[in-house]
């Protein structure tokens, strides 16, 4: 998968390497919120009662 | 002759069609169940490690409002009169002149009552030194919304502010953003816990812990005198459960006040 986007960004070599870091930013910080969702409903909800 | 031959020639081709389009299959559940191992060993990590990073590198930034919100804390102090169980409290005097008895009030004793932290500001430091991980303390946040916790520890609003007559409670992660209640199933009854706000320091000690349930609300209803109660996710890596420690105030700048309103 991360091969085949790699070949579909188009541009030169240097824009591509730039496309490809935005991307992995991108897919970060939605991982992120993603994780910090999944964790605070099954793995720790802080302890509040109620 | 022909017909046979021509059975014989499509047998194999198909068997490979068929191999082929199965091994596309299992080779493509292959890479599925890789991306899913990634994508899981990167929320345990994020989880357990990330969270917490965030959560201790946040500490001295609340440290310092901490401080900050203790200056601007309002104190005021209020007039009490202690309850008449014991009959020396009673303000009830034998009459100098041998006629009636005269009724005089006790004399009022004075509670310090600190003003209300905004939310998600930092006002107190909760420190118990049985845990490794609080042993130094740990900055406690006003709210215990998703945002507010993510600093490890909330008070809970609507319940009472530590080292006053109610019921003080504070929730706080166990697993993630800093774990700082991590241990606390280790506190035993007798056990102390410390609470730093702008009127001083809150000596609780420890008088019951328990699991309960997450939609158990009576852990935060108000009791008479002055308790704090932690409450935190139980067991460990799970949010099924609540484990819950009741301690009581047992020293501190409302103490003897408070002893004597009960």
């Amino acid at each position: 998968m991360i091969t085949r986007t790699w070949r579909i960004l188009p541009g030169p070599l240097p824009v591509r390497i730039v496309e490809a870091i935005a991307l992995a930013l991108i897919v970060l910080v939605l991982l992120h919120f993603f994780y910090d969702w999944l964790g605070n409903t099954i793995l720790d909800q802080g302890g509040t009662v109620g | 002759m022909t017909d046979t031959m021509a059975t014989a020639e499509a047998g194999p081709a198909t068997e490979v069609a068929v191999g082929g389009r199965g091994l596309r299959i299992i080779h493509n559940l292959g890479w599925a169940f890789i991306y899913l191992g990634v994508l899981t060993l990167g929320f345990v990590v994020h989880q357990l490690y990330i969270t917490s990073w965030f959560a201790q590198q946040n500490q001295p930034v609340l440290a310092q409002e901490r401080i900050e919100q203790w200056g601007d804390t309002e104190i005021t102090e209020v007039a009490v009169v202690p309850t008449a169980d014991d009959p020396d409290d009673s303000g009830i005097v034998s009459g100098a002149t041998g006629g009636e008895a005269d009724i005089v009030a006790p004399e009022p004793l004075i509670l310090k009552v600190e003003s209300p932290p905004d939310d998600g500001v930092a006002f107190a430091l909760i420190r118990i030194p049985k845990l490794d991980r609080l042993a130094e303390g740990w900055n406690v946040v006003e709210g215990v919304g998703t945002q507010n916790l993510k600093n490890g520890a909330g008070h809970m609003p609507d319940t009472a502010l530590p080292g006053q007559p109610g019921n003080a409670v504070i929730s706080g992660h166990r697993t993630t953003y800093g774990e700082p209640f991590r241990e606390l199933d280790a506190l035993d009854p007798g056990d102390r816990i410390e609470v730093e706000t702008a009127l001083g320091t809150h000596v609780y000690i420890v008088r019951e812990t328990r699991v309960v349930s997450p939609t158990d609300v009576w852990v935060a209803e108000p009791r008479d005198g002055a308790w704090l109660t932690l409450t935190t996710c139980h067991p460990l890596l799970s949010a099924r459960q609540r484990f819950v420690v009741f301690a009581e105030l047992n020293f501190g700048p409302n103490a003897d006040v408070i002893e004597a309103m009960t």
